[in-house]
């Protein structure tokens, strides 16, 4: 089933084609990986990523000033409602919230041969009852505003606060200034919670350190009990207006001094000396301040319209998300994310190389010796040479189809070690495409390119003259390619601002559609059965060659 | 096992009257068989067929018992094949080429090789693309001999070859003949299937028309002769003898006599009384024996095309009364023609009866002498005995 002799001829006739083929493919692919690789062709992509997380950064802080003016008057108002507080009424929610607490501390004293609560058990103790008083708060008067003001969500965390200040100081309702005592022992919770509430906002955001955050957190407690501070008890009902210059100024100062903070120490990290870091940040921090005033003022203007706080704050925030993209039409917009989240390596190692520059060689290659391994040594004539040797034609057929697969085999092995000495030279697995997409990508071209040289197999075996053989097995194998290429316009890897969505229609033409790229790029698994529908047609088409050639007949 | 290449009704269509059609021959241990017809009458064809190429449609092609399309690998064994057309495969050189070929037919020793290519100076080192149609050809020749086989079918296996070569490759077909071979060659050349064969088979159109057996036509009973007087009178006075006259060219006073091979004397006899400008001896050889049966093809060829095309104008039911006036106007001209040929024989003047009886005595005299020389013979033998 094998003959050596013909194998030998086969090679001595076709090597100097394979090695130009498969050196120039080879070169190809090197240039397109490794200078590509380092022409840093992604920076498009960057710089527009770039533009939507600062829009993203924006809006945080727009709404972050807001939030900390609100909170500034607010506070301001709190500390009215806690100086004008009747004693007795504080009195009367004093046992509310005080009970609950005593009452776990002072069993667990009796249990413990009293013994004072401690770590964890008092945590226990201060969760529990912060939970039982949460249930009741509901149904109570109007005993505390500063209790009731906080938001559902919020209010387990505010009483195990204040259950921890209180633990640290404790004060009975029979003491002298009980009303001092019970003031500051809210106030210390409000202000702890201000600043842990602080903190973890601004953890949430991108690129935090704990360090900006403690520093962002402490301003804004400093900020809020100066602002206390600075309440003045009024004529008549509680009034912002004198607060709200102090409050803005107080805000985008701090804005600015955190702005500044963050940037610097981002600089620093990356690598600028102190003076360019400070200039940087300087830049930015002033932006924040302004970007702060702004929100703020847009807020103040809401406020005075809709005379409702929750209501201008809504309105001030929907404003402040509005990033960049969301300034521009939609289908712009689209375009440009699009494009922002394109990965042009992936775009054109994958869909240009692999599926249409890297393979028009190999292609040439195939349909040239598939051609003339059979039908043109039928037409020509030198079949007969062999076969009126002793060798039977499925010898013949078989022995030339293993060239075909060998020959392709080691071209695609040698453009897989290229690729992947590429992609080493161009950063291993940090560049955009890691080893185990570029084997696949490879795997993928050769398993093409195995069915392609299937189909001109069996053309060549079938037809006897070259121009059938050649005109029919390169022409539908051309006819493929040149759908790829056209095909290429309407599929998703192109951006939408330049695709033609009916182009589409040449990928259900060709049948390197079969090989998906972009599943291998998005890691699905979509590829795998396309692969096998390729290996399938190969493995038809060369069967149908082997057994047609057994049967037709020959002009020799 | 006699029959080494048995060929049974063998046709394959390929429409347009093209194709071969209900072949039959045998070709026998030792025997050499020639193959001659027109171009695109069917040998090579029947050669593929032999070779295992193509299926045949009907009948059947046997090769040492062996069906050729379904056994072609196993007779192969046996059969070396020069190609009609000749295409190497895509290698650099002659030597090349010989050492994948012999590879191919698992041969070794290339003494035999190298003796066939210093046999027919062949230089194997040249480039397989730049070589003449010459130096192709003898490529061909050694490629399939130096495997040595016991069948050698050969697909005009001589063109291209220059006249000395030609020569060469007659003898080396004989010497194969000579180690018991046996030989299956087509050929347009009808001198070197004389020289070598011992059958040769006509086609024409896909059909076998005649087989010639080299040995009969080569001692056939008479030899045929032409004359050319130096008058007319003696023209015409010669032609009223009674001998068989083939042909007869007025003009140059020319006659073409056939004679049985036992009186080849007295002819000279007669002979010696004309004023001859010349005479010569017309071989019938292959080539005039074919040409007169193709030419006797073509005419029934060309008769029948005609019918056809009157067929075809005309409906059927005219068909058959148009063929028959047809046949009866030309049995009408055949015999109009005949009378007038009589006629001017009667009238002819120069018409001398006595020199006729003349002839006519002599040839008895000379029986007489030749009876009598014989007894003579026979009565030495006797008493010497």
């Amino acid at each position: 089933m094998f003959s050596k002799a013909l194998f030998k001829q086969s090679m001595k006739a076709h090597w100097v084609k394979w090695l130009s083929v498969t050196l120039s493919t080879c070169i190809m692919l090197a240039i397109v990986i490794i200078v590509l690789g380092n022409l840093g062709i992604n920076d498009i992509r960057d710089s527009l990523q770039d533009v939507f997380t600062q829009a993203d950064q924006e809006s945080v802080l727009k709404e972050n000033a807001v939030d900390g003016y609100e909170v500034y008057l607010t506070s301001v108002e709190l500390e009215g409602t806690l100086q004008n507080a009747d004693e007795s009424m504080l009195k009367m929610a004093y046992p509310v919230l005080i009970n609950p607490f005593n009452t776990r501390v002072n069993a667990y004293k009796e249990m413990h041969d009293g013994q004072e609560p401690e770590g964890d058990d008092l945590q226990a103790i201060i969760l529990a009852s912060a939970e039982e008083v949460k249930a009741i708060i509901g149904s109570l008067g109007g005993e505390i505003d500063i209790i009731k003001d906080i938001p559902e969500d919020m209010l387990l965390g505010f009483l195990v606060e204040f259950y921890n200040v209180y633990n640290q100081n404790p004060f009975s309702q029979d003491d002298e200034q009980f009303k001092d005592k019970f003031v500051s022992v809210i106030k210390d919770t409000y202000l702890n919670f201000i600043y842990t509430n602080a903190y973890n906002q601004y953890m949430e955001q991108e690129g935090a350190t704990v360090e900006i955050a403690e520093y962002s957190a402490a301003q804004m407690k400093t900020i809020i009990t100066n602002a206390m501070a600075s309440y003045q008890a009024p004529v008549g009902e509680f009034d912002r207006e004198p607060y709200k210059a102090k409050a803005s100024e107080e805000i985008n100062m701090m804005m600015y001094n955190v702005a500044y903070q963050t940037i610097y120490a981002q600089s620093i990290a990356g690598g600028m000396t102190e003076e360019e870091a400070q200039t940087y940040s300087g830049q930015y921090a002033v932006a924040s301040k302004v970007l702060s005033n702004t929100a703020i003022s847009t807020y103040e203007l809401w406020l005075n319209e809709l005379k409702d706080v929750e209501d201008a704050k809504t309105q001030a925030r929907e404003y402040a998300i509005q990033s960049i993209t969301d300034q521009i039409p939609e289908k712009v917009a689209e375009a440009l994310s699009e494009l922002g989240n394109m990965d042009i390596y992936s775009f054109i190692i994958g869909s240009i190389f692999y599926r249409i520059a890297g393979l028009l060689l190999p292609m040439v290659f195939v349909i040239m010796t598939a051609n003339s391994l059979l039908a043109g040594q039928v037409d020509s004539g030198s079949m007969a040479y062999v076969l009126s040797t002793p060798t039977k034609r499925r010898t013949v057929t078989v022995t030339q189809m293993t060239y075909l697969i060998l020959a392709l085999f080691s071209m695609f092995a040698l453009l897989t070690v290229t690729s992947v000495i590429a992609v080493w030279v161009s950063g291993g697995n940090s560049f955009a495409i890691n080893y185990g997409q570029i084997l696949l990508f490879n795997l993928g071209a050769f398993l093409t390119m195995f069915a392609i040289a299937g189909f001109c197999f069996m053309c060549s075996a079938v037809f006897n003259r070259t121009k059938y053989s050649l005109g029919i097995g390169g022409g539908l194998t051309i006819f493929s390619l040149v759908c790829t290429i056209l095909g290429l316009f309407g599929s998703s890897v192109v951006p939408s601002a330049m695709r033609i969505s009916a182009m589409n229609f040449f990928n259900y033409l060709s049948f390197i559609t079969l090989f998906d790229t972009v599943s291998i790029m998005s890691g699905g698994l979509d590829y795998l059965w396309k692969f096998g529908i390729l290996l399938g047609i190969g493995i038809v088409t060369f069967i149908i060659g082997v057994f047609r050639f057994d049967k037709k007949d020959l002009p020799l | 096992m006699d029959e080494l290449i048995k060929v049974e009704h063998l046709t394959k269509d390929y429409g347009d009257g093209r194709g071969i059609f209900d072949l039959n021959f045998v070709v026998k241990k030792g025997e050499t068989f020639g193959f001659v017809g027109t171009n695109g009458s069917g040998k090579t064809t029947t050669i593929r067929h032999i070779m295992g190429f193509l299926k045949p449609q009907e009948g059947q092609v046997s090769v040492m018992g062996l069906d050729a399309w379904k056994d072609s690998c196993e007779i192969k064994k046996y059969v070396e094949y020069v190609p009609g057309e000749i295409a190497f495969p895509d290698l650099r050189d002659g030597t090349t080429f010989l050492k994948n070929q012999a590879e191919l037919l698992k041969i070794t020793d290339m003494t035999y090789a190298n003796y066939l290519c210093e046999k027919l100076q062949l230089d194997t080192s040249a480039n397989l693309k730049r070589m003449s149609k010459g130096m192709k050809q003898k490529t061909a020749i050694v490629a399939a001999f130096m495997s040595d086989k016991d069948i050698l079918i050969l697909d005009e296996p001589s063109t291209g070859l220059d006249p000395l070569m030609r020569e060469i490759f007659l003898e080396l077909l004989e010497e194969e003949k000579k180690k018991g071979k046996t030989i299956l060659m087509s050929s347009q050349m009808f001198d070197e299937l004389e020289q070598v064969c011992d059958r040769v088979a006509l086609i024409f159109n896909g059909k076998i028309i005649d087989i010639a057996d080299m040995k009969i036509l080569n001692n056939l009973p008479y030899r045929e002769y032409k004359v050319e007087f130096k008058t007319r009178e003696e023209y015409l006075k010669f032609k009223k003898l009674k001998f068989e006259i083939v042909r007869d060219q007025e003009k140059y006073n020319q006659v073409t006599i056939k004679i049985e091979k036992t009186k080849i004397n007295r002819m000279f006899e007669i002979l010696k009384n004309y004023d001859l400008k010349f005479m010569s001896e017309v071989k019938y050889n292959l080539e005039k024996h074919f040409k007169m049966i193709l030419q006797k093809e073509d005419e029934l060829l060309q008769e029948k095309k005609r019918i056809e095309k009157l067929a075809k104008d005309h409906t059927p039911v005219i068909k058959n009364t148009l063929v028959r006036r047809i046949i009866s106007k030309k049995t009408q001209e055949q015999k109009k023609e005949q009378k007038k040929l009589h006629l001017e024989l009667k009238n002819e003047k120069f018409f001398n009866k006595d020199e006729y009886k003349f002839h006519k005595k002599e040839d008895k005299k000379q029986d007489h002498e030749n009876k009598r020389q014989q007894k003579i013979k026979e009565k030495k033998e006797k008493e010497g005995k």
